[in-house]
């Protein structure tokens, strides 16, 4: 991972408080405050509350729905910061436990195999999240609502390559061995839902290519420089057609819906608007929604703000 | 302190990383690195010797042979990569071409420069002696000119190696930037102990030119240059810093 | 609890109509538009941040090889230890030293590290420059001071120094346009600069317009730094344009 903030990702602490100003005057109370206070300044039920940092790792899906929490929060009248583009999940998971942060979105599946280190394969998407839910909870965190799509990691190659190798499951690439190039980020190399579970549960022993970023990797399958790589179900790109994305019957990869992960102190210090708030809007989620907002970032390089902002808006959370 | 230890402790083990075995190690890296960077200076060499010499032979052109070193000096590397990424895609080829463009004009000058400034008088005399303008530039202007030709080579060998490290930032993966641009896997220790190899590997290419320098300098230029004092390092910088143009 | 029922959820079409994305999709390698649209929010940040990074470098180095200088001018011995240091430096790749310093407690991943690191890079030029345009003021030029009555404080500030004008704005530029080049990659560890768009747009994939219009804004920069430089080197010293003709 280069150590690189996207500055596209920090404009929502430009933008957002003009935004916030913006939507208070057009959105007026719509909050379900339980205050007692009569004047205006308190009808919005973070007003009154403590500042919050909130945080979010570093691909554009992570960047939207960082800005997607954080638009949404300030709407209501919370005092947010967005720590944009931290890094991957055991770098973003340090900074909420060492405090750095309050929360950020993270998804089931990594949190039993990456941060929980539990290789079960969880049935379900249910059972994906109750498991992290209860992990988490023993360390003094809370898992809000999760959303209703779902991404997970996936390992494409191309159309021809995939024909002529026979590819159609990720077990199909054990005999290939060594002469199979496959492209990542360097943390696929540590993980049970890489490099890890695709020998244990496959026997698929790859020449493994770190590359920092999901488009990187993308653009050395193009090139020929690599005949795999692992990108995300999500991803626009997929939708090109160009690529044939490898089954994974024994789910290394999880299932993995996004929650945003919240620390209890904060939780309790935000009041129960803060959770209602980022729940409404994981329930806008779904598929369609994400992978449009994708598109829209990742093909036609607008912000992860103005995309997060033109989504909650026209869906009356902002 | 902590990390430092852990640096060296990195280099120790050749450059190790325990979650993948197959990892390439230090020494790989740096030949690697090497290599990159000795064909970079090949071809800085292999433009702008022969054509700095040439034109401060003729005393032609010479507002752009003193120039284009600081134009080329103006040109940040990272940005030379990056433009080079855009228009050629990213790999070797670029990393080459932006190492000729970024070295080859502070060779060029400094040739330009060495081979001008030797004095006309003994130019003249040689001349007057009947050599031709090859020999003269052969046998007079060139081993006279060594230290600035030299100055030149050292400067732009050490920026070789620096852009090639800053290479790894473009997309480019390999050489020892190829550990310093990935922190996640081998954390600060891996890659402070990268930067102290970088660090080591630049120095080392400084002071074995300046020993060949050394070696090639001709007697007589050398014992002028220890009676007025001039400091080796001196010559670290082209001459064009001191003329104000 | 488990996700809630989805209601039924509007997706707008972002950013207006999709033919105004057209260029962005096909990553040509410009884009008007993604330029417009980003400039506040993308570029001119990064600018501004690169300028007053270069010119807080330059004005720290300055200070400080301006006072090392007055010092080794009155006492040759610190000379040579001041070139010693500063020249290892200088030779140091610059992501190398970046990172190197990275570990220090108080530094760290900020903007002060990149500022240490650019400042160790212009020491050499300036301090070299500086004392090398008072070293070259003519001995009768000083004794002339001296037989006038003046003081040596007077002779260094009313003679000395304004005769090494020229070779001292010369090492400014020299420092200037290197520290704007040498600020690009200081990205990499205090996320501010042109840099930051640079190294961005590569990890997106090599998105050709935001790397030629970082690039090749750094390279204006620069270029435009060295030009502003040459002309109040011009303004500031006639004589010596006088003198070249």
């Amino acid at each position: 991972m280069v150590r690189v903030r996207n500055l596209r990702g920090g404009l929502p602490a430009l933008v957002a408080p003009l935004v916030a100003v913006v939507a208070l005057a057009a959105c007026g109370s719509s909050s379900n405050t339980t205050s007692t206070k009569a004047s205006p300044s308190a009808s919005q039920p973070g007003a009154s509350k403590p500042a919050v940092v909130i945080g979010d790792k570093n691909f554009p899906e992570e960047n939207i729905l960082g800005a997607l929490y954080a638009t949404a929060l300030r709407a209501k009248g919370y005092k947010v910061t967005l720590k944009d583009n931290i890094g991957s999940s055991e770098i973003t998971y340090k900074a909420l436990t060492s405090g750095q942060i309050g929360m950020y979105p993270e998804y089931t599946g990594t949190i039993l195999t990456v941060l929980a280190n539990d290789t079960a394969n969880p049935p379900s998407a249910a059972a994906a999240y109750s498991q992290s839910k209860a992990f988490l909870a023993k360390h003094g965190y809370a898992l809000l609502a999760m959303t209703p799509f779902s991404d997970s990691d996936v390992v494409v190659t191309k159309v021809a390559y995939a024909k002529a190798h026979h590819l159609t499951t990720l077990a199909n690439l054990a005999p290939l061995g060594k002469s199979f190039k496959l492209a990542a980020e360097p943390e696929y190399a540590t993980r049970y839902s890489g490099l890890i579970g695709l020998k244990k549960e496959y026997g698929v022993v790859p020449n493994f290519k770190p590359l920092a970023t999901s488009a990187l990797v993308y653009q050395a399958i193009d090139s020929g420089q690599v005949d795999g790589g692992d990108v995300f179900t999500t991803d626009p790109q997929l939708k090109s057609g160009m690529y044939t994305p490898l089954s994974d019957p024994k789910g290394i990869f999880g299932y993995q819906n996004v929650a945003p992960i919240v620390s209890d102190k904060v939780l309790n210090a935000e009041g129960p608007a803060f959770a209602s708030t980022l729940n409404a809007v994981s329930a806008l989620l779904t598929l369609p929604a994400i992978q449009k907002m994708n598109a829209a970032v990742i093909l036609d390089k607008q912000s992860p703000a103005s995309v997060a902002q033109e989504f909650l808006k026209a869906n009356g959370l902002a | 302190m902590h990390t430092l230890i852990e640096a060296l402790r990195f280099i120790g083990h050749n450059g190790a990383l325990p979650s993948d075995p197959a990892a390439p190690t230090l020494v790989h890296l740096t030949l690697q690195m090497l290599a990159i960077s000795g064909v970079g200076i090949a071809i800085s060499l292999a433009v702008g010797l022969p054509l700095g010499a040439w034109l401060g032979h003729l005393h032609r052109f010479s507002f752009a042979a003193i120039n284009v070193s600081n134009f080329g000096r103006a040109l940040p590397s990272l940005a030379v990569l990056a433009i080079g990424d855009a228009i050629l895609g990213l790999g070797l080829t670029v990393t080459e071409v932006a190492l000729v463009i970024l070295a080859a004009p502070i060779v060029l000058t400094n040739a330009y420069v060495g081979i001008s400034g030797v004095d006309p008088e003994i130019v003249d005399a040689a001349r007057g002696m009947g050599m031709s303008g090859w020999r003269i530039l052969w046998r007079i202007e060139v081993p006279l000119a060594i230290p600035l030709l030299f100055a030149g080579i050292r400067t732009a060998a050490v920026y070789v190696v620096a852009t090639a490290t800053i290479a790894s930032l473009a997309g480019y993966n390999g050489g020892l930037g190829y550990i310093i641009s990935d922190e996640q896997s081998y954390h600060l220790s891996g890659v402070l102990g990268a930067a102290i190899c970088v660090a080591g590997l630049a120095l080392l290419v400084e002071g074995v030119l300046a020993l060949v320098q050394r070696s090639l300098t001709p007697h007589g230029v050398r014992l002028e240059q220890d009676v007025r004092g001039e400091e080796d390092l001196d010559a670290l910088l082209p001459v064009t810093s001191a003329s104000p143009l | 609890m488990i996700a809630l029922a989805t209601p039924a959820v509007v997706i707008p079409t972002f950013g207006g109509s999709p033919s105004s994305y057209a260029c962005e999709r096909a990553n040509r390698l410009f884009c008007a538009n993604w330029v417009s649209r980003n400039w506040s929010s993308v570029l001119w940040p990064a600018l501004r941040q690169h300028i007053v990074l270069s010119v807080v470098a330059v004005a720290i180095g300055f200070a400080i090889a301006f006072a090392l200088a007055l010092v080794a001018h009155r006492r040759r011995a610190v000379e040579r230890p001041v070139i010693l240091i500063s020249g290892v430096l200088y030779t140091i790749p610059s992501l190398a030293l970046f990172e190197i310093l990275v570990p220090f407690r108080p530094l760290g991943l900020s903007a002060r590290t990149a500022e240490v690191a650019l400042v160790s890079y212009t020491l050499l030029i300036l301090f070299r420059n500086i004392l090398t345009g008072l070293r070259d003021v003519p001995d009768d030029v000083r004794e002339a001071a001296a037989g006038m009555g003046m003081t040596a404080r007077q002779t260094l500030w009313r003679v000395e120094l304004p005769l090494a004008l020229p070779s001292i704005i010369a090492g400014v530029r020299i420092a200037t346009v290197t520290v704007i080049a040498l600020a690009t990659v200081a990205s990499y560890i205090c996320d501010e600069g042109l840099g930051v768009p640079i190294l961005a747009a590569i990890q997106d994939g090599v998105f050709k317009t935001e790397l030629i219009t970082a690039g090749g804004l750094a390279v204006a920069l620069a270029l435009c730094a060295d030009g502003l430089l040459v002309l109040l080197q011009r303004a500031l010293t006639p004589w010596s344009r006088a003198q070249a003709r």
